[in-house]
């Protein structure tokens, strides 16, 4: 990609265009039946060097802007490769998964999955509050999160002066953000669009669900009637949140209240982004991809396992007015499935894990950091 | 000059035939916008204010619904079918942009005798895959039940026999039929074609006016989905249909009634 900029123009015969950066574009090969359309802004296009710049940045810990060994904070430090960039039920630095900042104090909700985000056009968190019609422009897109992480008291406890002059003071990284950004201005912005950039490579496209679909191999009889459960009304009807073969991404992407609950007190649902009464209560539906990495399930990780899941759809659910039309079974508590039906429901559920994706080398901490 | 006064006002009267005919052939523009109504006034969602023929009382959350093979048949005899985005639009009552429908195409102006439009998807339209990209994609009807798309998504909730709001999904696609066991051994097309006789409808005339934008006004009456022929009793039916054909049918039947068009002029 190469930057022009019109250094004089008073005579058309003699404007000269200066060659002020060159990058190489990143093109993202859209993966069998994905969506073609790709949430990308126009002023971050992906480039090779952005995304490279923004793997470091993912990784070192020196974003925080805490000189302090043991307060120092990186995206990597919650978000792991091994868990599909969760933090995972079973961290030794997070029990049961809960995270929390450098001070200790816990993140409002557990983590939602952190991939196939160039999809999500409706917004991000949980809550969908980072988002596009936000009025503050600071929290529209994944370039706000580097920032907002930095800055958040149950995140990084930081502040962007700190983490600016952190990351310049390190050799390596200036001459980085030249190639990337064609100067070597350390910014937050421009740390934002690099993350962000890196960030949306993370693809996970080749479960054996994926597979199977594409015709390279065959599931299971189990995973095959779980496959007709997930999919079906008189099943155990997910696809109506959670996508399947006509929406691989496996989820919507929108919000809704699954008849969790009666009492909707979390100052940080749906409903505190909208106003809508109708919101109470409901949460971004996650993509189910890489489900078996990512325990706890929910936004406040009330379930521990893939079973105690099933068995809440299958006769736990909670009535209130404000459950989402799309939960009709809450009427006879669940989709009451049987033994049988749950342990199918499950073999395909561990189906949609994508084994390369959380091996990627591409995606994983670089070896050697700027120094 | 007395013999040539004939021939000059043969010449006239061709030249303003053809310019008539000039005139004829300019293009026009359709813009379809769409509205959803209850009871003959505009929907409003999530509330509890509406009761059916059947007297349920019911509320509509959302509804999002393809319609497709938009065609005028004109005056003259020939027809016109938007080819637009495949000749298919989806409408969804929460996203404003789905609302209205400016076809990018040139019309042929003139005098419209009928409108048809296919509810949902027919065979030849309905194919899996075909909108890899939300909000069309989150439509996706399972292979499993007959592929393609959902023709229509009508989710609300009913006041049941027990006072409980119960949650309906006015789902309509493809149907199936099943064996004893439960197989499925076939599928069932349940699209229908909706038509406004135009020539039959005094009270309605549309015209593709060369250089102009003529706006219909497509309207859906969310309340004959409940009503003739079948008088739809949510507390028989229950809160969901997709794999049930009789109550697919039946829905359908009831909604080949529910749209009615109006039309407005550009200024």
């Amino acid at each position: 990609m190469i930057l022009l900029s019109v250094v004089s123009c008073n005579d058309q015969d003699n404007i000269i265009l200066t060659p002020v950066n060159k990058t190489t574009p990143y093109v993202i090969d859209i993966p069998f039946g994905f969506p073609t359309k790709l949430n990308i802004p126009s002023d971050n296009p992906m480039t090779v060097e952005g995304i490279k710049l923004g793997r470091y940045l993912f990784y070192d810990g020196r974003i925080s802007g805490h000189s302090e060994p043991e307060k120092q904070m990186s995206c990597s430090t919650c978000h792991l490769q091994e868990n599909a960039f969760e933090c995972g039920i079973d961290n030794p630095q997070f029990a049961g998964g809960k995270t929390h900042g450098v001070t200790g104090i816990p993140t409002p909700h557990y983590m939602i999955p952190l991939f196939n985000q160039v999809w999500n056009y409706s917004g991000y968190l949980w809550n969908g509050s980072v988002s596009a019609d936000n009025p503050d422009p600071m929290r529209r897109n994944i370039e706000s999160m580097t920032y907002l992480a930095i800055i958040a008291p149950h995140e990084m406890n930081s502040d962007t002066l700190s983490t600016v002059n952190t990351i310049r003071n390190i050799e390596g990284y200036p001459e980085l953000f030249k190639k990337a950004f064609g100067t070597s201005e350390v910014t937050i912005d421009r740390m934002g669009k690099a993350i962000a950039q890196f960030v949306r490579t993370f693809i996970s496209a080749n479960s054996r669900f994926d597979q199977y679909l594409r015709g390279e191999t065959q599931l299971t009889p189990s995973e095959l009637n779980g496959y007709v459960l997930f999919v079906t009304e008189e099943g155990a009807d997910c696809f109506h949140c959670h996508g399947g073969g006509g929406n691989p991404l496996f989820t919507t992407n929108l919000f809704y209240n699954n008849a969790k609950d009666s009492v909707f007190d979390d100052p940080r649902d749906r409903f505190s982004v909208t106003g809508d009464p109708m919101n109470k209560g409901a949460y971004k539906a996650p993509s189910l991809r890489n489900i078996e990495l990512t325990a706890p399930y929910m936004h406040d990780g009330r379930f521990k396992t893939l079973d105690e899941v099933i068995d809440f759809y299958s006769g736990g659910l909670v009535y209130s007015p404000y459950v989402d039309p799309l939960m009709h079974y809450i009427i006879s508590g669940g989709t009451r499935l049987t033994p049988s039906e749950k342990a199918d429901l499950k073999a395909f559920l561990l189906s949609l894990t994508d084994h390369e994706f959380v091996t990627n080398p591409a995606l994983s901490g670089p070896e050697v950091m700027p120094q | 000059m007395k013999n040539l006064v004939p021939i000059i006002i043969i010449a006239i009267f061709f030249t303003m035939l053809n310019s008539c005919k000039e005139k004829d052939n300019d293009p026009g523009n359709i813009r379809l916008t769409f509205e959803e109504k209850v009871d003959g006034e505009l929907l409003q969602t999530d509330t509890l204010k509406y009761v059916n023929e059947a007297g349920n009382p019911y509320m509509i959350n959302e509804v999002q619904y393809f319609i497709s093979k938009f065609t005028l048949y004109f005056n003259d005899g020939e027809f016109y079918t938007v080819k637009d985005n495949m000749g298919m639009h989806y409408i969804d009552s929460d996203i404003p942009g789905t609302k209205s429908w400016d076809i990018p195409e040139d019309i042929p102006s003139g005098r419209v005798d009928s409108i048809v439009f296919v509810f949902g998807l027919d065979e030849a339209d309905n194919q899996s895959n075909i909108f890899p990209n939300p909000p069309e994609s989150n439509m996706f009807w399972p292979e499993e039940l007959g592929g393609g798309y959902h023709y229509m998504k009508l989710n609300g909730k009913y006041q049941d026999t027990t006072g409980l709001l119960a949650p309906f999904n006015f789902h309509l696609g493809i149907g199936q039929t099943y064996d004893t066991t439960g197989q499925v051994t076939g599928f069932v097309q349940n699209y229908f074609k909706v038509s406004f006789p135009l020539i039959m409808m005094s009270s309605l005339l549309v015209d593709v006016k060369p250089g102009q934008t003529t706006e219909l006004i497509l309207t859906m009456n969310i309340d004959s989905w409940f009503a003739t022929p079948h008088t739809w009793d949510f507390n028989y039916w229950g809160g969901m249909m997709m794999q049930n054909q009789a109550a697919l049918q039946a829905a359908c039947e009831n909604g080949r009634d529910a749209f009615s068009i109006g039309a407005m002029y550009e200024l």
